[in-house]
């Protein structure tokens, strides 16, 4: 099964490490696989690295494509936190 | 989408370049990995004339465009330049004619002098507009250098790339870059890697964190990009899965358009993978130089099992294989 879903990046700071741990630990409850897309670049977004090298900004909007058994809830749980800015207050 | 602002700041030392007109063109796109000297359409013959490509003017048409009428001249080049002229470059040692400076201006194409002459110029522009717009992909990957071969590590997160590339560093092997690598194709050829500026030379290690590789062990165990060689994917043991034990048949993956050869190197306790992918390299480097274990030592054997048999069934052999 494939889903997939542009989100909006509405912390500050955009992606920066905190977040991408966040994001590679969230996914570590998942078996689907997850790629990011961010101004053309696509990455594997169980790599810190990869996540950290988009330097996404606030306001930006990534790509989530998630392919896989739970692609969905995975998308849903992605979509969420970066809806609560990965529990940074503003 | 490559700017003319971008080719600038990129190759202002490298070409010596200047810019004296139209600096509020420097937005504009260059949409052709081509350049090109006016030559014939400057006499006004115009039918093949492409112009979205560099301009390049060396002393051929500087001196073709100071012998014309004025107003000739300036019909001329209102005839080859537009709106969409990415830029006009000028060879080294030549003035621009008054006329093209005032239409470049007009018209706002950035005009640049530079010292390199004019033919080494087209070259040049050749050469890295073509590396600019060559296709690239993004891989999920190590890369590194080992005995000179440009390897990418591949498999599935925490399969242990990352490990095995620092042992490899340790080993005095180098690093290009870590988990993410940007790969283009040279010259439509073969494919160069080298990873993206902000992580650049830094590793992330799960119990460590994130490593910059070029301070740790020295500048001499990294490189700033490699040809990619060949591709090694390491993957968890399975015990139903046959894995090649001959290495008779080689494997291969395509990466856009182009053929690499390709391992499968399972992984599973008590395994060295850093010898393992050195052997590869090796291996590799072996097959170059016009040896091939595999088939050398089977030729072997076809002719000791030859010489073993009567000739009838020889000639049966001969024709199975």
């Amino acid at each position: 099964m494939k889903c997939v879903k542009r989100v909006k990046i509405k912390n500050d700071l955009g992606i920066h490490t905190r977040p991408a741990t966040a994001i590679v630990k969230l996914l570590q409850n998942f078996r689907a696989k997850v790629a990011f897309t961010y101004k053309k670049d696509t990455i594997n977004a169980r790599s810190i690295m990869g996540i950290l090298m988009l330097a996404a900004q606030k306001n930006c909007f990534i790509t989530i494509t998630a392919e896989g058994e739970d692609a969905k809830e995975v998308v849903q749980a992605l979509a969420s936190a970066f809806e609560k800015k990965f529990g940074e207050t503003p | 989408m490559y700017l003319v602002e971008d080719f600038y700041k990129n190759y202002e030392q490298e070409l010596g370049l200047r810019i004296i007109a139209g600096q509020l063109g420097l937005n504009r796109v260059i949409r052709k990995p081509e350049a090109q000297r006016p030559g014939l359409s400057l006499s006004g013959y115009i039918p093949h004339f492409v112009k979205n490509r560099v301009m390049v003017i060396g002393r051929t048409e500087m001196g073709y465009l100071r012998d014309m009428e004025k107003d000739l001249r300036k019909m001329r080049l209102k005839n080859i330049l537009s709106n969409q002229t990415p830029a006009v470059i000028i060879g080294k040692g030549h003035r621009p004619v008054r006329e093209l400076t005032a239409i470049c201006k007009d018209m706002e194409i950035p005009l640049f002098l530079s010292h390199t002459s004019a033919t080494e110029l087209m070259a040049k522009l050749t050469f890295v507009l073509e590396e600019k717009f060559s296709p690239s992909v993004m891989m999920h990957g190590t890369l590194v250098e080992v005995f000179g071969i440009g390897v990418l590590i591949q498999g599935e997160s925490s399969i242990g790339k990352s490990e095995a590339a620092l042992g490899l560093i340790e080993r005095g092997h180098r690093l290009i870059s870590d988990d993410v690598v940007k790969v283009y194709k040279k010259e439509s050829a073969y494919l160069v890697g080298y990873g993206p500026d902000l992580t650049r030379h830094l590793m992330e290690i799960r119990g460590i964190g994130i490593i910059n590789v070029a301070h740790l062990y020295g500048a001499v165990c990294v490189r700033p990009d490699k040809a990619l060689d060949i591709v090694v994917k390491l993957e968890k043991w399975d015990d139903c899965h046959f894995y090649d034990r001959v290495g008779l048949e080689e494997k291969f993956c395509d990466i856009l358009g182009i053929s690499i050869p390709f391992n499968v190197l399972p992984v599973k306790p008590g395994r060295d993978v850093m010898l393992l992918i050195e052997t590869i390299a090796l291996n590799h480097r072996l097959k170059h130089m016009g040896y091939h274990s595999a088939k050398e030592f089977n030729a072997k054997l076809l002719q000791a099992i030859s010489k073993r048999q009567p000739r009838a069934s020889i000639h049966e052999m001969r024709q199975e294989s």
